[in-house]
């Protein structure tokens, strides 16, 4: 199959989106499928890999309450033109549709059968609502919406009415599983250790909240490690910290993927007491998949990834108090820290690539059968009105 | 104002009705067009599903009872698949012929034949005709899920133009009846799921 994915941010810059993009791509071109990526880069000399095609520089803009590097105008259009004349794809799949960059370009001059995913749980509907008389023709295009999260999908709800399928995003679940090594965040009974993970000085990711829960933890079973890896200032944290909790807790700062691997592994515990702006809790998949039983905060978007049967434990959140007890509870049952460990690694299964891209192709599938047994388009019939309908492709 | 820039006017103003009324209608053209490539599309899995689950049936895996209910179902679905064929122009009075009570009936018995033993019994010998037969019968369920919701998609996008005013004023829809959504329970069996 000849899959064309498009990007509406910079493929050089690291995000979730253009994450996603990568190793779905690698994934379906590992089995065979032919698949060009179209996105914008940020530095024109950037390595890039084989797939991808520049659509242009980005250019940072407001948009959406946040500064976003997009690209749009007459040269990424002309861009984008050629880039669908030359890949003649069964299937468009495009990322973030309505975020005005090179996505919704691509929309406008697709004559694909066309397949969008949502990723954003924020759009503002000031924006969509002005701009929804614009974007309603196109949107009507996309044959399938797929939405990442359960909040992607109620974006999609209101904003743009009608319903999205979710699929969630992929994780290289193998990359995580348990390998049964010591390590030296190894716990003992004695000496458990919890793990914390992200940047240390973002309230979101809710350091503050398990720093504070912590002499608690101390008072009940004094021997316990707390180990920190993320980003972030460790000499301005450490000195408001009670000398207890500070001697009790490693920083290790940024940390490469091995040791973010090797300590989900080892953790006895793995403690997400996030309190906002997660959209979807890969994180929480990261753990499970390394077989760390994880205690997180009640966020819809951790909920979701734990499942109706939850592999994991949640807290309310911000709830130091509630955060402590449960730490101990859990600490002292090893039998429950199995147990959870176990539905964590069955429950990371259901988000592995395998899976995650299957459904994808399921979709594409779906879509070119769709697009195969319809009548064929206006916008194909040849007729001086029909190029007024639709700007063809290389008029603009 | 001379008569010649009145006629202009009216000229101009006149083309652009005409260009607006054309654009609307080919743009309900296409989204009449994009319902019939989904309906038929939902129809194919449809049939899919059912010979997948005919084969789980008879690929002897399966206790008797079992297979006798999940033939039972297959084949009654088949059979009003061919006895109430979709028409050939989807558009024209188009309904999903009665069938989504006996594609309800089916995925409630796949529901009640695949529990988990049984999915974990079927899937230890990955290469037996059982195993297969269950691999087809997820693939299709799963994709029998996709095109139905993209068919309704579809159908409300159809719906939301069509209940504009100037598309009814100049009766832009033709005689294409009003695309229905389909409504049936086309849940995967849980056991399936994970």
């Amino acid at each position: 199959m000849r899959i064309g994915l498009v990007c509406p941010y910079a493929f050089d810059v690291p995000g979730g989106v253009q994450f996603h993009i990568r190793d779905l791509a690698e994934y379906f071109i590992a089995r065979g499928h032919e698949v060009g990526v179209l996105a914008p880069v940020d530095d024109l000399d950037a390595d890039l890999p084989a797939y991808v095609t520049s659509c242009g520089r980005a250019v940072p803009v407001r948009y959406n309450g946040s500064v976003a590097r997009l690209t749009f105008g007459p040269v990424t259009s002309s861009r984008v033109s050629r880039w669908l004349e030359e890949g003649g794809f069964d299937v468009l799949h495009l990322h973030e549709p309505v975020t005005p960059s090179a996505s919704l370009m691509a929309l406008w001059a697709s004559t694909e059968p066309v397949v969008a995913t949502f990723h954003t749980s924020n759009i503002r509907s000031r924006a969509m609502h002005a701009a929804n008389p614009l974007l309603r023709p196109s949107t009507e295009k996309i044959r399938a919406r797929i939405a990442v999260s359960e909040e992607a999908r109620g974006t999609v709800r209101r904003h743009l009415g009608g319903d999205a399928y979710i699929i969630p995003n992929g994780v290289d679940t193998r990359r995580f599983a348990p390998d049964g090594a010591v390590t030296r965040w190894s716990g003992t009974p004695e000496r458990p250790v919890l793990a914390f993970l992200g940047r240390i000085d973002e309230p979101r990711k809710g350091l503050q909240v398990l720093l504070a829960a912590m002499p608690t933890i101390l008072d009940a079973i004094p021997a316990t490690r707390l180990v920190v890896a993320g980003p972030g200032e460790v000499a301005e944290i450490a000195s408001r910290l009670d000398p207890r909790v500070r001697s009790a807790t490693e920083f290790l700062g940024a940390v490469s993927e091995e040791d973010k691997v090797a300590l989900l592994r080892s953790a006895d515990l793995y403690v997400a007491p996030h309190t906002g702006g997660e959209s979807f809790g890969i994180v929480l998949v990261e753990a499970m998949a390394a077989g760390a039983p994880v205690l997180s905060s009640d966020l819809e978007a951790f909920v979701a990834v734990l499942g109706d049967s939850p592999s994991g434990r949640t807290f309310p959140v911000g709830d130091i108090g509630s955060l402590a007890g449960t730490v101990l509870e859990l600490l002292r049952d090893p039998a429950e820290r199995e147990r959870l460990s176990a539905l964590g690694l069955r429950r990371a299964r259901s988000f592995d690539w395998d899976v995650v891209a299957g459904r994808v192709m399921a979709v594409y599938e779906t879509v070119i059968e769709g697009a195969d047994n319809s009548p064929v388009e206006p916008m194909l019939r040849a007729g001086l009105l029909s190029r007024l309908r639709w700007p063809m492709r290389g008029e603009v | 104002m001379d008569v010649l820039q009145v006629t202009t006017m009216i000229a101009l103003v006149l083309l652009a009705v005409a260009w607006y009324l054309s654009y609307s209608a080919s743009r309900l053209d296409r989204l009449h067009a994009k319902v019939e490539g989904a309906v038929s599309a939902l129809d194919a899995q449809l049939v899919r599903r059912a010979e997948a689950t005919l084969e789980l049936a008879t690929s002897g895996s399966m206790d008797p009872a079992t297979s006798l209910l999940l033939g039972d179902a297959a084949s009654e679905a088949l059979e009003r698949h061919t006895h109430h064929p979709l028409s050939h122009d989807l558009l024209d009075g188009q309904t999903f012929a009665g069938r989504e009570g006996t594609e309800t009936d089916l995925t409630e018995t796949l529901r009640a034949a695949l529990p988990e033993e049984a999915v974990t019994a079927l899937r230890r010998d990955p290469g037996s005709p059982g195993a297969v037969a269950l691999g087809r019968v997820e693939a299709s369920a799963l994709r029998v899920q996709l095109a139905r919701r993209f068919h309704n998609d579809a159908v409300r996008e159809v719906r939301r133009v069509r209940a504009k005013g100037v598309v009814r004023l100049f009766r832009l829809a033709g005689h294409a009846a009003l695309p229905q959504v389909v409504d049936f329970d086309d849940d995967l069996p849980p056991a399936v799921v994970d």
